[in-house]
């Protein structure tokens, strides 16, 4: 292949994906495509109250029933000494603030218990696990489970769950609230909202959603007696951290743990560390003797997939007599659900509450609430869209109460380009960007300025048009840890093994790109390994952007010290000068004979001589490890507008208009779908997504994809799409974190949108979902 | 037990099977021919479409003893020789995969889109055909895209043919 | 799934065999809502007797003024049959939004009309056309057929054969969908027949029902603003996550009334969304 041709497959090509290959012939790898030989099926028994006693289990029937191998409940897995399922609530890492309670007492943190012990505390919670010789068997011994239940009052709704009397899920907590702190300076905002001239009041609830990946979660586990080893597949983002929580719940050291990750059919952060059932069926492999199974059905993923958001809001933004943000004040409370499992969602939104406005003084109360609903976790962009939606519905409240231009007013309080870096009132500091022009991108895409035709012309058919604009900063971060390792072989491949995986993002292709910028050696020459902990042993796994943008560095790393290496192995078999010799399109030249070596030739060269000096000794080969503590941030600006039926209250996204700044684009095609993909999650919130749990019964009602509404192709219309390019200064090539910007604003560009169509009717807000019968109800106010 | 007779991707099959057993089962547990997904339990997400008789269903609701004699066709046998058929290839050219568990699905239900309606696919047209295929990760923006370009191709291949 | 014993017959006459020798066996159509069910262990059965082989149950034709379909004829040949579209678009254009196109390869109208889902479409379209349903035993009026929730006047070994549609003056049919099911919220079909005026409502009960007050009115006058003044009461219809009541009350009007335009229409056909 011509050098100049493969240069053009560098960075910033939008070269199609080699991985594409094998998941478009039917040749993916995903987890319930894993296959042993001699396996066995595990079906769990589910709680079906939302809050009880557990009074008695009785297993024998089960037990009984040939086929079933065992019957286990949550005592057998204390007897057996397992833990309880570690978690990392703020994450690893110090990129993000740090929340303590404001009455100086420890967080409260709950056990984890992979199977229910004394007490369920969610509908779907697992009491019981039945292993048989097949699904069907094991479904007839899980009818046979008998369970008595000694039914105790529940909560659901986050307000009521943080109220003193509510019905508390921990006998160790005296209340359900497990973090209580106040963030800023509530005196300096009670004086400025005192005097300020308008201020602005909403309030509001980011409903619970689930993250739906299209691939219901699987694990299958072996373990070998002889070795005391297991080995498990599964679909995860990140294998090193299931390895090592698994390894601390069954009381083994790590490397008695081979998790083996294939292809995953989609994460959004549901994936994101080790879940009750992985656990699970790891143990019961050991106990049976047996490999062991088991699939999710879509319906019991509803019941207990890791599920997201769920952020009650009540806020307030006070402002001067021309327009300028003066303080914002209010408080959040994030419902963890029963376990204490992650505060990230809670932490990530409040520290950017301001986004990348100038708001100098706040005043937060921030609650993290325990309830009886299956826990919380990151889900796509973990806290962000939540707080970006209320800054950005705050900004049109603004208008709608006070008259103010929307347009105007978000220009006059963006952070202009020469106050940044910026710190934000909550110690965040921003790095660089160009945030107005992002904005004025999006409104000439979205053709802004000629909306006003555009109305008139639907109301000549009936309908409601309406355009929203939200701009977003997103601090993507995530595990500050990653490692790679790099090998040039001598069969003319180049080894990446990363501590990444890839969940959609197409890093076969993208991280291969690298190598092709840097070493130019052609994509389908580098192989991208990952996911199976036999040898990847260091890694932070693939969420919030950091895939490409943790990736990069470590690779970038790695090709330093493999043509440092290189010259220095070139010299020696020349026997020349060091300084003579330079790597320039993928060659050794030595400059002055202008004899040259290919990378490959000199791998090759590599292996014909025993003798070489000690840091030379494995070659073309170069390990990178780091833990980057940087807080990252990308940015943008969405436009929506919609066309509402007035009548049914039905509606059509009639343009989407996305600018997204990621510093550094390697692949824009695979920028460009993440970007459509997060639009589309976003929306599907902003209208149609919630876990629905009846707050009296405590039963879900949206168990299934019958009821639970997933956005369909005929839902959108082509999405218009800028990717924005400034470099992020703190990132050694500019990447900003990539993936997540495409929901980010989503929720609050698409609500912005809706309101301004209502607003000949007077509505003012309409919450999410905004189904088509809240949208009637807004227009008829009943 | 019953027998089942069945031809996949041209190749003839006997097993037997029961009553319950599902066509998807077939495919995936007994012939290990894992490209079929199953992706709900709903029959709504269309991640296990395959042909039957040449006509795209649902393989997790149509039970396997109802298929007794009939010929399927799964991805797997969609590229001959190893080659990409062209609406394969117009999903790659146009990144209309990404993880690619829905994929499969997409990949059946567009060529039998075609086959119903032919290869002149407007973008309402394929959106509202593509109601039984549920993708998370692409916002069927490169999906829609995809197969306006693959319909095309085949489109022109066919007017070669002519 | 139970396990369940599995037949299937070439002719209707074996199939009225096999199911007479036990009362727990039933008849398999399409499989697109009775295998999901079983799929979850919402129902069980002891054999399943599929139809799919007896080649007397497919089949569109027209009969004088009337256009009968076989009961195992899929909702994509409905849909896609010249026959259906010339003769009742309405008809057409409510097979045509069944489903997906995958669930209209294989559904079919009688398992459709024998599963009677509180908000399927077809009920809609037999009760709203005054058809009747053809069965191995006897020809059961529109009126008769739909009883309660799931229920139909079906005896358990009754084969439907056929639905006979009369060719109605006029007819239009719309749906609000849920967004999660794509199952009617509501959605009506409004005809002028030959028993005059009828309008069916699916996906607000217990089964598809007519609102007597709004054909009286459109007796007198059918025209998209006939309804202008009429009002449904929510009282008895179904309430759920998706949509209360007062909104399927509310949004009565608006569909009677775009069913209305459509059936005065020359193309039978409009979407929503």
């Amino acid at each position: 292949m011509k050098e100049s041709a493969i240069k053009k497959i560098g960075i910033g090509a939008s070269t199609p994906r080699k991985e594409d290959y094998r998941l478009l012939t039917g040749q993916g790898q995903f987890s319930d495509d894993f296959y042993l030989e001699g396996q066995v099926y595990a079906i769990m028994v589910r709680s079906p109250h939302p809050h009880a006693k557990i009074v008695s289990i009785n297993t024998l029937l089960a037990k009984n029933l040939p086929g079933v191998l065992a019957v286990l409940i949550g005592q057998d897995m204390m007897d057996d000494g397992l833990k309880n399922i570690p978690h990392t609530p703020f994450g690893l890492g110090t990129a993000d603030i740090s929340i303590e309670n404001k009455d100086g007492t420890p967080i409260r943190i709950s056990p984890h218990y992979s199977i229910a012990l004394e007490r369920v505390r969610y509908v779907g919670e697992v009491v019981a696990v039945v292993v048989a010789n097949s699904v069907e068997i094991a479904k007839d011994g899980a009818e046979l489970v008998e369970v008595e239940y000694d039914i105790l009052q529940s909560v659901t709704n986050t307000r009521e769950a943080a109220e003193p009397n509510a019905p508390l899920l921990w006998d160790q907590f005296d209340s359900n609230v497990c973090l209580d702190a106040v963030l800023g300076d509530s005196i300096k905002a009670a004086q400025i909202f005192d005097h300020a001239e308008y201020v602005v009041k909403f309030d509001t609830v980011v409903q619970r959603v689930t993250a739906v990946p299209m691939e219901p979660r699987s694990t299958l586990a072996k373990y070998d007696p002889n070795t005391s080893k297991y080995i498990v597949y599964t679909c995860s983002s990140g294998a090193v951290r299931v390895k090592n929580d698994l390894a601390i719940v069954l009381g083994v050291p790590p490397d008695y743990v081979r998790v083996v990750i294939g292809d995953v059919g989609g994460h959004f952060g549901a994936r994101g560390m080790l879940d009750a059932e992985c656990v699970i069926v790891t143990w019961a492999a050991r106990k049976t003797g047996r490999p062991v199974k088991w699939t999710s059905d879509r319906s019991e993923g509803f019941l207990s997939d890791y599920q997201g958001r769920d952020l009650t809001v009540s806020v307030e933004l006070a402002i001067d007599n021309v327009g300028n943000f003066l303080a914002m004040r209010g408080k959040n409370i994030s419902n963890l659900g029963a376990y204490t499992v992650s505060f990230q969602p809670l932490q990530k939104g409040v520290e950017i509450m301001t986004s990348l406005y100038q708001i100098p003084i706040v005043d937060f109360h921030v609650q993290a609430v325990i309830s009886n609903t299956p826990p919380t976790r990151p889900y796509r962009s973990a806290g962000r869209p939540e707080v970006m939606y209320v800054m950005e519905r705050l900004i049109d409240l603004a208008a709608f109460d006070y008259g103010f231009d929307r347009v105007d007013l978000r220009r006059r309080n963006l952070i202009p380009p020469e106050k940044l870096p910026f710190k934000n009132p909550f110690g965040m500091i921003y790095d660089n960007g160009r945030y107005q022009e992002a904005m004025d991108l999006a409104l000439r895409l979205s053709d802004w300025d000629n909306f006003e035709k555009r109305r008139q012309e639907a109301v000549t058919r009936g309908k409601c048009l309406g355009i929203g604009v939200s701009n977003y900063i997103d601090t993507g971060t995530g595990a500050p840890r990653e490692r790679a390792e790099i090998k040039v072989q001598a069969d003319g491949n180049v080894d990446v093994i990363i501590g990444t995986v890839s969940t959609g993002q197409g890093h076969e292709t993208s991280f291969a790109q690298l190598l092709t910028e840097w070493l130019n050696v052609p994509i389908d020459n580098v192989r991208i390994l990952t996911g199976d902990t036999a040898f990847v042993k260091v890694g932070g796994g693939t969420h919030s952007g950091r895939g490409m943008r943790m990736a990069s560095i470590v690779i970038w790393n790695c090709v330093q010290e493999i043509i440092d290496k290189g010259r220095k192995i070139t010299s020696l078999i020349i026997n020349c000068n060091l300084e003579d010799v330079i790597f320039e399109d993928g060659r050794f030249i030595y400059k002055e004979t202008e004899q040259s070596i290919s990378l490959f030739e000199l791998a090759a060269a590599f292996e014909l001589r025993k003798d070489w000096p000690n840091d030379l000794k494995e070659g073309l080969f170069s390990i990178s490890d780091i833990t980057n503590n940087t807080p990252a941030f990308s940015y943008g600006s969405h436009v929506c507008e919609v066309e509402i039926d007035p009548d049914l209250g039905t509606l059509i996204i009639s343009g989407y208009t996305a600018v997204d700044d990621v510093g550094l684009a390697i692949n824009p095609m695979i920028v460009d779908g993440q970007t459509h993909g997060g639009i589309v999650q976003g929306v599907g919130q902003a209208l149609m997504e919630q876990c629905f749990y009846d707050s009296v019964t405590g039963q879900l009602l949206s168990g299934s994809l019958m009821d639970y509404a997933i956005p369909r192709a005929d839902s959108f219309p082509f999405f218009s799409t800028a990717i924005s390019e400034v470099a992020s200064t703190s990132h050694p090539i500019g990447v900003r974190p990539g993936g997540e910007g495409g929901t980010t604003p989503a929720l609050g560009v698409v609500i912005n949108a809706i309101t301004h169509a209502l607003s000949g009717y007077g509505v003012r807000h309409v919450e999410m979902p905004a189904t088509p019968e809240r949208i009637v109800k807004a227009i008829y106010r009943k | 037990m019953y027998k089942l007779s069945l031809i996949v991707n041209g190749k003839n099959v006997s097993l037997e099977v029961e009553g319950r057993t599902l066509l998807v089962q077939v495919l995936r547990n007994h012939m290990r021919l894992t490209g079929t997904h199953v992706g709900c339990d709903t029959s709504q997400c269309g991640a296990c479409t395959v042909h039957l008789e040449g006509v795209a269903v649902k393989s997790c609701s149509v039970l396997a003893l109802s298929c007794n004699g009939m010929a399927i066709t799964t991805i797997e046998g969609i590229s001959l020789k190893g080659e990409l058929h062209p609406l394969q290839e117009a999903f790659r050219e146009n990144h209309g995969l990404q993880c690619g568990f829905c994929t499969p699905g997409m990949v059946m239900s567009s060529l039998d889109m075609i086959r119903r309606i032919g290869t002149d696919l407007d973008e309402k047209t394929i959106r509202e055909q593509l109601e039984g295929n549920i993708c998370r990760c692409t916002g069927y923006h490169n999906i829609v895209k995809a197969i306006q370009a693959g319909s095309n191709t085949l489109a022109s291949q066919k007017s070669l043919d002519d | 799934m139970y396990k369940f014993d599995f037949f299937k017959p070439d002719d209707l006459h074996e199939a009225e065999r096999i199911v007479a020798t036990n009362a727990e066996y039933k008849f398999l159509a399409g499989g697109m809502s009775l295998v999901p069910s079983l799929k979850m262990r919402l129902s069980k059965v002891a054999g399943l007797v599929d139809l799919g082989d007896i080649d007397s149950l497919k089949g569109i034709r027209l009969e004088d003024n009337n256009l009968i379909i076989g009961a195992m004829t899929s909702h994509e040949t409905v849909a896609s049959s010249e026959l259906v579209k010339t003769a009742i678009p309405a008809l057409s254009w409510l097979a045509g939004g069944i489903g997906d196109p995958m669930v209209r390869n294989r559904g079919t109208i009688g398992g459709s009309i024998a599963n009677a889902d509180p908000a399927a479409d077809y009920p809609a379209g037999v009760l709203g056309l005054k058809a009747s349903v053809i069965t191995n035993k006897r020809e059961i009026d529109a009126d008769d057929f739909f009883v309660g929730l799931y229920q139909t006047a079906l005896y358990s070994e009754e084969i439907i054969t056929a639905i006979r549609f009369p060719i109605p003056e006029c007819a239009g049919y719309v749906k609000l969908r849920n967004p999660a099911s794509r199952f009617a919220v509501i959605a009506i079909m409004v005809a002028k027949t030959f028993d005059g005026v009828r309008v069916a409502l699916t996906g607000a009960g217990s089964h598809v029902y007519r609102i007597s007050e709004a054909e009286a009115i459109l007796t007198k006058n059918f025209s998209p603003t006939a309804l202008n003044s009429f009002y449904i009461s929510s009282e008895e219809l179904n309430s759920d996550i998706h949509a209360s009541a007062e909104y399927r009350a509310h949004c009565f009007k608006s569909i009677a009334s775009r069913a209305i335009l459509i059936s005065l229409s020359e193309t039978g056909n409009q979407k929503l969304s």
